[in-house]
């Protein structure tokens, strides 16, 4: 399960690779509005805010505020200046899509998953016990007995029958201890209440 | 030989500065005998029972706190035992015994499968479990010598701690970084998207956007619901449209987690930090840290914190570091199949899990050392500090929130404080205590009533509830409708140019309060709603919603003292400080003593909250107001309440853990607690007269956990104990392996050889029988027993009287007691 999802999130992380258009570096700064600096009554009072792309030893006020708005200000360059917050930032926005996109494959895995636990497998289990009769029922408990007694068996048992058996085995197990915990936790009140 | 050497073992534990010569003399294995290799040492050169009887009857000796040095001292001591009792033959059995244990050498080591571990819902016994891993580091220690390949083996072992919480600090970091950033981006999907890299939140989205104009809202390319709809922005068709999709998407994710944690992983629920501290303190919950509960806990807690449930993520991060933790163990098997060496593991994690949750690597240790651990050696202390280390790099690595720091609320700070504030920081910490003890009463009471009453039996419906009461009430405001983490950042800023928030805006028109009022209902909402989620059946802690709670009383008592310096800048109490210019005060700094207040009155952490604290601000110079906070708020909120949230609720689950923290204080003694009580008979094993059918016989009529060994029925002189679980798996490994054997076959935990022939040969199970069980008289004070349960670690102690067996106390009966002694149900211990 791991190896297919693992393999679907390369995929379409090289199909997407290239649409990426979001820079991941700039340089903000966030300055006064020039009216508040100036005290002049007019203008707006918002406050005004810069991104670049430049190196960082550019990123202060002089290297990103004044080519944009020197002529504006003049020569208040003094007062204005020492108002501007500029900072230098970095991120990985492939860090950030892969793992969104992990995210949502996870969830809709378990979502399908659980769909499936509650809808479909009530009705494979009736079939399947119609076929079989009570012997399957007797099986399983004989198997539930072996794993509680000697945890080290289940696995050396295991590794003789097919792939399939063992991972239903596994399977009954965690429904097992599942059913153990819902009980313990939402009927008994037990614990984590 | 195994045997022997475990309580051997035993006794050395009890006195670990003599432990400390192990590793030298090993090297020589022709040291003198004065050291406790002594038996492995000579093992290579033929075994010499004269010198085998003296660290076994040092054991004895050593129990009782004489220290001996040498040989001599010893055989001075032998006189003395035999001279101090000389009605008893007790110190013959001993010999004998020890005789037997010499003929143990040809014996086969390897264990019967299973021994060792435990059941669900069992409490370990420490001293067993760190006996078998001195046990097992001595084997590797002395075949080290024997083959490069055993070489390498013994290195592997003596780094495969260091290597386990290398990997946990590694994962830690990564399932950090993933639920950070997946809870972001989630929490900003209830808003609206970004179309053209629908993976990015808000933030991101616009973070490249260059607009010069900034009205602190919206940039083009992130899009509201209405926009994505109806092209519109303002009015209001469109805030119907976002408050229906906000509830829409609370509902979809509230209901996500709640339905996947009771599909595939009920034990995912709540923060955790309870199970984790009554685990860690000798516990077994199994499956409690197993990997559906990681992946449940991981995905719940991203689907819970962006439904904008009142809850944070910073708790259940202790849980997943600890699962982590687990799960990384079982790779070494020193650590996973020794459980007493697993929680070593898991402290370590712990502190991990802290140091990614607040970015407070040191924090963590710190926290993991005073909150959750129970055993903390110095080793643990190091490689917990190694693997906060560890983690809080790799999270900054990621880089989450592309702050360069691993969390959002990160703030930094320079400003200096006056002297005077400290008032309003006692203050606070005093509001804190008192909140902190409301919020505990009142969660308490509501999470006994759902457990008690019909509300419990709805757990899904419960949290789809308070989901949409949240998200109907939380939309309108502006400060809840934010997620708390952004809430608490705000509040924690200073307010500069950059700041277009309503919160910076009355230093312009203060006639505009409200900002403030919308404080006052946004905490008001936050108290209440936290009081109701926490405890719910999703994943959900509870550091986020209380350094919100405090935040917001920090920040209203900061505007207010920044107001009254702003009116009265020459009054006294500003000594000067103030006269100058604006920016005296800093209602951010305020805003961050009342977050470590209200944390500090409901957990009463003190030092591990301060540095947690110190290391999210970064500034030093803020040490003494903290601690002021936390210390007024530690002793307002113990005046008012003894017990701290998580205490709270191992008390209300009934966990079995015996709090080192409180003090025994009642004068009961031992014999009034030991099992049987008057009127009943005390089950035990005789050594060397039992039938297989007996022993059945005995194991199918009662339930004890295990069972003392005696000489005989008659003079019940101790022998030793076996645990019932030994005893069940040793017969079963019996019937299937050995031959010969029936249900007449006498089982002995002697060796056997002054036994005469029986027609059936007899089931030798000394292997399983545990020599040195840790003995005290009926007249000892309850006191000393609950000290000695609570600093061994034991998971039983057997009494005497006169040298006679007279009974047991177990942890169990020493937790009831404790718990009648209050006037609480005894039975609501959970135990098994």
């Amino acid at each position: 399960m791991w190896k297919l999802f693992i393999a679907n999130v390369l995929l379409i992380y090289f199909i997407q690779c290239k649409a990426q258009s979001y820079e991941d570096k700039r340089c903000k700064c966030i300055c006064p509005s020039i009216a508040s600096v100036l005290n002049t009554t007019s203008g707006d009072k918002n406050v005004l805010n810069f991104i670049t792309n430049v190196p960082a030893t550019k990123c202060n006020c002089e290297g990103v505020v004044l080519p944009k708005i020197g002529d504006k200000i003049k020569e208040k360059e003094q007062i204005f200046c020492p108002r501007c917050d500029c900072k230098y930032e970095n991120r990985n926005t492939t860090i950030i899509k892969i793992v969104v996109i992990i995210v949502i494959w996870v969830i809709s895995l378990l979502v399908i998953y659980m769909l499936f636990l509650i809808c479909l497998e009530p009705l494979l289990n009736k079939r399947l016990h119609k076929a079989t009769g009570g012997v399957g029922y007797q099986e399983h408990n004989n198997e539930e007995d072996d794993t509680s007694v000697a945890p080290g068996m289940s696995h050396a048992m295991g590794v003789r029958g097919n792939v399939l058996n063992r991972v239903g085995h596994q399977q009954d197990k965690w429904k097992r201890q599942v059913r153990e915990q819902r009980r313990n936790i939402y009927d008994r009140h037990t614990m984590l209440n | 030989m195994r045997n022997y050497q475990v309580h051997e073992y035993d006794a050395m534990e009890k006195f670990p500065l003599k432990g400390t010569s192990t590793s030298t003399s090993l090297n020589k294995p022709n040291s003198p005998l004065t050291t406790y290799n002594s038996v492995d040492a000579k093992k290579g050169n033929g075994i010499e029972n004269s010198n085998i009887d003296n660290p076994s009857i040092r054991s004895e000796i050593t129990s009782r706190g004489i220290s001996i040095s040498s040989d001599e001292d010893m055989l001075d001591v032998k006189q003395q035992s035999v001279s101090h009792h000389p009605e008893s033959n007790q110190f013959l059995e001993r010999s004998v015994r020890v005789d037997d244990a010499s003929s143990h050498f040809s014996a086969d080591s390897d264990d019967i499968p299973g021994i060792g571990q435990y059941d669900d819902f069992h409490t370990i016994d420490w001293q067993r479990d760190i006996a078998r891993d001195r046990m097992h580091h001595r084997y590797i220690l002395k075949k080290k010598h024997d083959s490069i390949w055993d070489l390498i083996k013994g290195a592997h072992d003596a780094w495969s701690g260091w290597l386990c919480v290398l990997f946990v600090g590694l994962f830690t970091g990564v399932a950090a970084g993933v639920i950070d950033i997946g809870a972001s981006w989630m929490t900003d999907l209830k808003f609206g998207i970004c179309p053209q890299a629908f993976w990015l939140n808000k933030e991101q989205c616009c973070w490249s956007s260059n607009e010069t104009s900034f009205d602190g809202d919206n940039c083009s390319q992130w899009r509201t619901w209405p926009e994505v709809f109806s092209q519109s922005k303002n009015g209001a068709g469109p805030y119907i449209i976002s408050y229906m999709f906000y509830i829409a998407w609370a509902l979809l994710f509230a209901s996500l987690s709640a339905s996947l944690v009771r599909m595939f992983a009920p034990y995912a629920c709540g923060s955790g930090i309870p199970e984790i501290k009554t685990i860690l303190s000798g516990f077994i919950i199994r499956g409690y840290l197993g990997k559906w509960t990681l992946i449940i806990k991981s995905v719940g807690l991203i689907l819970s914190v962006s439904a904008g449930l009142s809850l944070g993520k910073e708790g259940p991060m202790v849980h997943i570091a600890c699962c982590i933790g687990n799960i990384f163990s079982y790779l070494f098997p020193k650590y996973g199949k020794n459980e007493a060496k697993k929680r070593e593991i898991l402290s370590a994690a712990a502190a991990a899990g802290v140091s990614v949750a607040f970015g407070a690597p040191i924090g963590g240790v710190l926290f993991s050392l005073e909150e959750v651990s129970y055993y903390f050696p110095l080793k643990t202390l190091w490689r917990s500090f190694f693997c906060a280390l560890v983690a809080a790099f790799v999270l900054r690595s990621i880089n989450p929130f592309g702050n360069k720091h691993s969390v959002l609320f990160y703030v930094e700070y320079n400003k200096p404080w006056i002297f005077f504030e400290l008032i309003p920081f006692i203050i606070l910490g005093i509001i804190g205590g008192i909140i902190g003890t409301l919020f505990i009463k009142a969660n308490l009471r509501w999470c006994r009533y759902r457990k008690s009453s019909k509300l419990g039996q709805y757990p899904v419906t419960e949290v789809l509830v308070v989901t949409v009461l949240t998200a109907v009430i939380a939309y309108p405001n502006p400060y809840t409708r934010m997620s708390t983490s952004q809430l608490i950042y705000l509040l924690f800023r200073k307010c500069g140019v950059s700041d277009t928030d309503m919160l910076c805006d009355y230093q312009r028109n203060f006639a505009d309060v409200n900002s403030v009022y919308l404080l006052v209902l946004a905490f008001i909402f936050k108290l209440i709603m936290t009081i109701f989620t926490f405890g719910m059946k999703v994943p959900c802690g509870l550091f986020i919603p209380s350094l919100c709670l405090g935040a917001i009383v920090g920040r209203i008592v900061g505007i207010g003292m920044e107001q009254l310096a702003h009116q009265y800048p020459h009054i006294w109490m500003f000594s000067e400080e103030c006269s100058t210019g604006e920016d005296c005060i800093t209602p951010g700094l305020y805003a961050i003593v009342g977050a470590a207040a209200v944390l500090g009155g409901v957990t009463r952490m003190t030092v591990s909250l301060v540095v947690i604290m110190f290391e999210l601000t970064g500034g030093v110079r803020y040490i003494v107001p903290l601690m002021a906070a936390a210390m007024a708020s530690k002793w307002v909120g113990d005046a008012l309440g003894k017990q701290g949230i998580y205490d709270a609720h191992i008390g209300l689950n009934g966990y079995p853990f015996l709090d080192s923290k409180d003090e025994f204080q009642h004068t009961t003694l031992a014999a009034d607690v030991m099992q049987p009580k008057r009127n009943e008979t005390l089950h035990v094993l005789t050594q060397d007269s039992m039938t297989v059918e007996d022993v059945e016989n005995l194991l199918k009529e009662t339930e004890h956990n295990g069972f003392p060994v005696i000489v005989s029925k008659e003079s019940q002189y101790l022998v030793g104990f076996v645990l019932r679980r030994d005893l069940n798996l040793a017969l079963a490994n019996a019937k299937r392996m050995l031959e010969g054997i029936n249900r007449q076959s006498l089982v002995i935990f002697t060796s056997g050889n002054n036994i005469q022939t029986h027609t059936h040969p007899p089931l030798k199970l000394k292997k399983i029988l545990d020599m040195a069980p840790i003995t005290i008289t009926d007249q000892t004070p309850m006191e000393t027993v609950v000290d000695m349960f609570r600093k061994l670690g034991l998971r039983q102690m057997l009494v005497t009287h006169n040298g006679r067996l007279l009974g047991v106390i177990t942890k169990k009966d020493v937790l009831r007691h404790v718990k009648q002694l209050d006037d609480e149900d005894p039975n609501s211990v959970l135990f098994n």
